[in-house]
């Protein structure tokens, strides 16, 4: 077959290609600002699964008041903005130090009893484990449910993962974050009298 | 035929690497304290420091404390149970703990403490050494009839002089009374 003899290939001229370009890229922003906006307002999955099945076993009905999450690219904008402005020296240390962070705050609806938190703490272990991470910190105590997990493996001090769980009865508070230790801890250790805080605590 | 025995090898090398991993021993020092499940209304508390987090800490205090750092490197895991007891769970826990002191020192594990109040608290300090010279593991019991039940065991290659050493250094009465303990409950080379 002689090639000269196929059908000419319709191509489109530079021109429209830049056209159809301007024309993508704000609605591409657009798309990622709002998923950008979107994420702003839910809980990494970790987080999501342990939220879940916490209020799963509870058996009751939640009432959200708020679900925040801070991911690099919010946090890194927050550094950068703050960079120039004068920032107490503990606060710039934690600020450098989270990498991730995110916060939901639920409510159970007024009048209902409070749900059992040792089948709470069962699903929770059994929704994180399954994630590949820990129990380290598990306390009921009257009302209250505090659970504190952290993954099992490739935990450094830069690298530290965790998710904590409050619970007093009425409200649920939902802290997960990823951080960098050292800036933190660095700033702690130069702390004048920290040693003897330390020392003072640990003989009480 | 490479493939035929290349295939059934692999299967076998896999399903022996489960095997070992499942059948693998806990470290010595360990105690199987049991599944310890918190009762309604009881008060609970579950602990559980392993090496990774430990190695963490080690880190953290690397350059202030390097002691401090090799005591915590030492430490493969630290797990800690109080259980409140309730009508409902105080007979079983109770029984519990009797059966962990029994499998103790069937294991070969030194009563090294046991006190017995006239409140009816009662603590056990049990020890495993390794090589004569440091502590494999460490595990206490504690029944305090009307309120809790206590359970502790740590795991490690634990030397009593360095814990002792760190409570010294560190003026933490606790640390050095518990590495004066070791100390004494650690076998005489």
């Amino acid at each position: 077959m002689n090639p000269s003899s196929l059908p000419p290939v319709p191509r489109r001229s530079a021109g429209c290609l830049w056209l159809w370009g301007l024309l993508a890229a704000p609605l591409l922003l657009l798309v990622v600002l709002a998923a950008g906006v979107a994420s702003c307002f839910h809980l990494g999955s970790d987080a999501r699964a342990l939220r879940n099945g916490l209020i799963k076993s509870s058996g009751v009905e939640w009432r959200q008041q708020i679900a925040l999450n801070a991911g690099r690219l919010t946090l890194g904008a927050v550094r950068a903005g703050l960079s120039c402005v004068k920032l107490d020296p503990g606060a710039r240390a934690a600020l450098q130090s989270v990498r991730n962070a995110g916060v939901g705050v639920y409510q159970l609806p007024s009048g209902t009893p409070p749900p059992d938190r040792a089948a709470m703490l069962a699903a929770a272990d059994t929704a994180m484990t399954a994630r590949g991470w820990e129990r380290v910190v598990g306390v009921i105590d009257g009302q209250d449910l505090v659970t504190v997990y952290m993954p099992g493996k490739d935990v450094s001090s830069h690298r530290v993962k965790c998710c904590v769980t409050v619970f007093d009865g009425s409200e649920m508070v939902l802290v997960s974050a990823q951080a960098n230790l050292e800036p933190l801890v660095e700033y702690a250790l130069n702390q004048p009298g920290l040693r003897a805080q330390a020392r003072r605590l640990a003989q009480r | 035929m490479q493939t035929m025995i290349r295939y059934p090898l692999a299967i076998a090398v896999l399903v022996a690497g489960v095997g070992f991993n499942v059948l693998a021993d806990p470290p010595p020092g360990q105690v199987d304290f049991g599944k310890i499940a918190p009762v309604p209304g009881g008060e609970f508390v579950e602990i559980q420091i392993r090496s990774n987090l430990l190695s963490l800490a080690a880190q953290v205090v690397e350059k202030q404390d390097p002691d401090a750092a090799r005591l915590l490197r030492s430490v493969q895991l630290v797990h800690v149970n109080v259980v409140g007891l309730t009508d409902e769970n105080r007979t079983e826990m109770e029984k519990r703990v009797r059966q962990i002191r029994h499998d103790l020192d069937a294991q070969g594990w030194e009563h090294n403490v046991v006190v017995q109040e006239k409140d009816g608290q009662d603590v056990g300090i049990y020890t495993k050494t390794r090589g004569g010279e440091a502590l494999a593991g460490l595990a206490i019991t504690v029944i305090e009839p009307k309120n809790e039940v206590v359970l502790v065991n740590i795991v490690g290659d634990i030397r009593p002089e360095q814990v002792a050493a760190l409570g010294e250094k560190l003026d933490i009465k606790p640390l050095k009374d518990i590495g004066a303990a070791l100390k004494d409950a650690a076998p005489k080379k």
